[in-house]
């Protein structure tokens, strides 16, 4: 049992990571993760001469951290899940709260411009996806009466959240991508203008954590849209956890591809639309669903 | 049992330390940094930085921040309210109502103000 579903999630990062590689080179590459696993451990580990000693060992492992404690009580499938807390939906905000905190730290650390630069913008990042993420998962908790995801999950048997509250899922879904930084959000790495920004000055096992993280990140990210939004394992004929493997791998390809088509947005104008559009969404959301569920 | 899913909880977190400080270690038994000169310069558009990083930077979103945080604290409130919201019916409703309104009416007040733009 345990067994089973340390190796299903170990193969969903997997995937996930060939999935990525399949989005950006238009080609499948089964073997791809490895040799990258490969290459960066045996990368020379080469530090900045100024840097903050003590953030810049620990980010990365704070990073991978907040994202496996994410993992940790995502449920999978009705008792197939690693903890099933019952204030499951509180601590999944928490954990990714530190993403936001790894992020900064790593772009404090090395004492470069760009990478300070990339840092800078994350934390304007967090103050315009937290708003629309964290009331989004306010009003799933609303309709199932209990902050444990799995309750979440039962109270979507006869309709799926997407249908019943659509401009929650719409928040979650962009507000996610913010949070894992996928491109229209990657005003932290922004390969074309800071260069990698954050992750510029990490290299060998420490950009291995940041990408092993990142991977699990988008991992427990598309998790939470398959189980706070599209009715986690409910499904025909197959078993449960198929079903959500399934559904988690389609939101993850659509992130992928979403970023494809869309410019980088730039972390004002970001902030401006958060505060101006999405924020008031969140809230009429709320009262949305508050209304239906008194009728 | 909520307190076993603490402690499995807390058993991931030492297990990811551990497998982290191993690939530290295991890095540093597997050889030395050649020393180049300027190898270990940040990145900075091909010239050498002329002074420190860690310098004062015009956080130009505080306005932005702020408004955060009185968002931020109603959220603390929030996920209470959610779980019994069904139980209370009408008057959770009219309750958070008045609540969200006052902060609603602070986050128009900002905008009116021009406070919901670049610095």
């Amino acid at each position: 049992m345990w067994i089973l579903l340390i190796g299903l999630y170990l193969f969903s990062v997997y995937f996930l990571s060939v999935l990525e590689r399949r989005m950006v080179y238009k080609k499948w590459n089964f073997a791809a993760p490895f040799s990258t696993l490969a290459f960066l451990l045996v990368q020379e580990d080469v530090k900045p001469h100024q840097r903050d000693r003590i953030f810049y060992e620990t980010a990365p492992v704070l990073f991978i951290a907040a994202a496996l404690m994410a993992v940790g009580v995502l449920p999978f499938a009705k008792g197939f899940i690693i903890t099933g807390l019952s204030t499951g939906a509180l601590f999944i905000n928490a954990a990714f709260a530190y993403i936001m905190v790894a992020i900064v730290m790593a772009g404090w650390a090395p004492n470069g411009v760009y990478s300070m630069i990339g840092g800078w913008r994350f934390l304007a990042q967090l103050i315009a996806y937290s708003m629309p993420i964290v009331m989004a998962i306010t009003a799933t908790v609303m309709r199932a009466e209990s902050m444990s995801l799995v309750n979440i999950v039962a109270s979507q048997t006869h309709l799926w959240n997407i249908i019943y509250q659509p401009v929650g899922f719409v928040l979650f879904y962009v507000a996610a991508m913010a949070l894992a930084f996928l491109p229209p959000f990657d005003l932290p790495l922004a390969p074309g203008e800071l260069a990698e920004g954050v992750w510029a000055e990490f290299t060998g096992v420490k950009l291995l954590l940041f990408r092993l993280g990142r991977l699990m990140l988008i991992l427990s990210l598309s998790l939470a849209v398959t189980v706070l939004f599209l009715g986690g394992w409910e499904g025909p004929l197959l078993p449960g956890f198929a079903w959500t493997f399934i559904k988690t791998i389609l939101v993850a390809a659509s992130f992928f591809l979403c970023g494809q088509y869309v410019p980088r947005v730039q972390h004002d104008d970001l902030l401006e639309w958060s505060w101006k559009l999405l924020t008031p969404l969140a809230l009429f959301n709320i009262l949305w669903v508050g209304i239906l569920l008194l009728l | 049992m909520p307190n076993t899913y603490y402690l499995i909880l807390l058993a991931m977190l030492l297990c990811i330390t551990a497998l982290a400080g191993c690939l530290y270690l295991l890095k540093k038994s597997m050889g030395i940094i050649i020393k180049e000169p300027a190898k270990d310069v940040p990145v900075e558009a091909g010239s050498l930085p002329q002074k420190p990083a860690w310098v004062r930077f015009h956080v130009h979103y505080y306005g932005f921040a702020l408004l955060f945080l009185a968002f931020d604290m109603e959220m603390a409130f929030m996920y209470p309210w959610a779980v019994v919201y069904k139980e209370l019916g009408i008057t959770a409703l009219i309750d958070m109502g008045v609540f969200l309104m006052i902060l609603f009416l602070g986050l128009l007040y900002t905008w009116s103000q021009g406070g919901l733009k670049r610095q």
